[in-house]
């Protein structure tokens, strides 16, 4: 990843998390809301790897946690792993797959709603877990709406970068 | 002919000889290990600042570096809730067409919900304000003594022009018999003319067949009130040499003789006197009354039942 693919990313996840804050999370459909920071995340991992998706999403949880003067570290911690787990994926058996991003969305929107629920509930403060289970459907279904142009939109500006990089770690038979 | 490409995977997928596993080149471990370290760190970094944060919400080094944080991230947040705002307003201005419909007939409904309330609302009103009078002439000076009330909710009212009589929510069960007079908040209303167990009839006052033995309480001049002209009440019998005023209060004249004991006790309120003339060619004074009570719209009366046996 070069200094300029960073810049970028940054930018795009500084984007993501403004608009995730300040449009996005008064955009209630069904007690859903569509994630925008999380989908541009989940393209960025798959198209970057897991280091940047890990440090994307700190970044990103940090700035969402500061713009919202929510608990610091919160959304941190369940972006960064969110952004390795799909990072992961997108070296291994997620590469040029173009059901990856799809199949990626859905599943981070799942695990990133239960890891918040956890959190929450480990630290004491609400978490309804009722609430939370109702709206798990509708927002995998936005999330998944929003994820192709948010994808197309991080592609094209992230061009798929060194196959070195990501096949390192996979030998291709044949 | 298979392409080239086939037939060269097929050549190593069919291939017997086993294939060693590579070892890991070194930059391939020291990839792996920058991952694991990153992804380690990042996460210790979170969970302290979670701690942190947990720890001191309000207060703290951490708490004014997210408070300067969140300050210069508010003009980004502003440009980005302005761009976003004629895409909301669209949004929104759709989202109220498409809801604009189920949203009418909500109201509508909720409207209809609400008139009846308020016509409820304003029925029990009108309804309870006779009573604090009912019970004001019950417990004042001017309430027959052996009688006790019987109070009752008048359950339908004179239905026309030839209808005098109206149906009350209580009955024989509750002490009521034939002739009990009947009162308001305000005066005389009539007597039971027929009862029930557990309702009654009572004939008012305005009946063609109704007869009260009266008198002025202001003159003392005796007579017979039976229903008038136009809903009022006429003062029978009295003699031409007699003064009444308009203005006299007429009330039952009560028993004269106890072996025919009048059906209404004395003192209860019947009217004021409108109009008082003599004629020449009448024998008696031509006396209108116009009563206390207003026979057309009673909601509650309360009926006497005496407290001795009557002979």
């Amino acid at each position: 990843m070069t200094v300029l693919d960073g810049v970028k990313a940054a930018a795009l996840l500084f984007v993501a998390a403004i608009a995730q804050v300040s449009i996005f999370s008064e955009l209630h459909v069904f007690g859903a809301v569509p994630d925008v920071l999380l989908v541009s995340l989940v393209a960025l991992s798959l198209l970057r790897g897991s280091i940047a998706g890990a440090v994307g999403g700190f970044f990103a949880g940090l700035l969402v946690d500061t713009a919202t003067l929510g608990m610091l570290g919160l959304s941190s911690l369940v972006l960064t792993l969110a952004g390795y787990w799909i990072g992961r994926y997108g070296e291994t058996t997620g590469r040029d797959r173009a059901h990856a991003p799809f199949l990626s969305v859905a599943v981070v929107t799942l695990l990133y709603e239960l890891g918040l629920l956890v959190v929450h509930f480990v630290l004491g403060e609400s978490a309804p877990a009722g609430a939370v289970v109702r709206s798990l459907v509708p927002a995998i279904v936005l999330n998944l709406i929003i994820t192709a142009p948010v994808y197309a939109l991080v592609r094209r500006l992230l061009r798929p970068g060194d196959r070195d990089e990501l096949t390192a770690e996979v030998q291709l038979l044949g | 002919m298979a392409p080239p490409s086939r037939s060269a995977r097929a050549a190593v997928l069919a291939s017997s000889v086993q294939r060693s596993k590579p070892a890991p080149r070194p930059s391939q471990a020291r990839r792996a290990f920058i991952r694991r370290a990153v992804v380690v760190v990042l996460v210790l970094a979170a969970l302290t600042l979670l701690t942190v944060s947990f720890r001191s919400p309000t207060a703290g080094a951490l708490h004014d570096v997210q408070g300067a944080g969140s300050t210069a991230l508010r003009p980004f947040q502003i440009a980005a809730t302005r761009v976003a705002r004629p895409f909301r307003d669209a949004y929104d201005y759709l989202h109220s067409l498409a809801n604009a419909k189920s949203e009418n007939a909500r109201l509508k409904k909720q409207n209809e919900e609400l008139r009846k309330d308020a016509i409820i609302a304003r029925a029990n009103a009108a309804k309870y304000s006779q009573l604090p009078k009912l019970l004001h002439l019950e417990q004042g000076p001017t309430f027959p003594k052996d009688f006790r009330p019987v109070n009752a909710e008048v359950l339908s009212s004179p239905t026309g022009p030839f209808t005098h009589t109206l149906e009350i929510a209580a009955g024989s069960s509750s002490g009521l018999r034939i002739n009990s007079p009947v009162v308001s908040g305000y005066g005389l209303v009539g007597h039971v003319s027929n009862v029930f167990p557990d309702t009654a009839i009572v004939t008012l006052l305005s009946d063609q067949d109704s007869y009260v033995a009266a008198r002025d309480l202001q003159t003392g001049v005796q007579g017979g009130i039976q229903p008038g002209p136009s809903g009022t009440l006429a003062l029978n019998d009295v003699q031409k040499q007699l003064v009444v005023k308009p203005g006299d209060v007429i009330v039952t004249a009560g028993t004269h003789s106890a072996r025919y004991p009048d059906l209404y006790p004395y003192g209860i309120p019947i009217g004021r006197v409108a109009f008082a003339n003599a004629t020449d060619t009448a024998a008696f004074l031509q006396v209108q009354v116009q009563p206390f009570a207003h026979l057309g719209s009673l909601d509650a009366v309360a009926a006497l039942v005496p407290t001795k046996p009557r002979r």
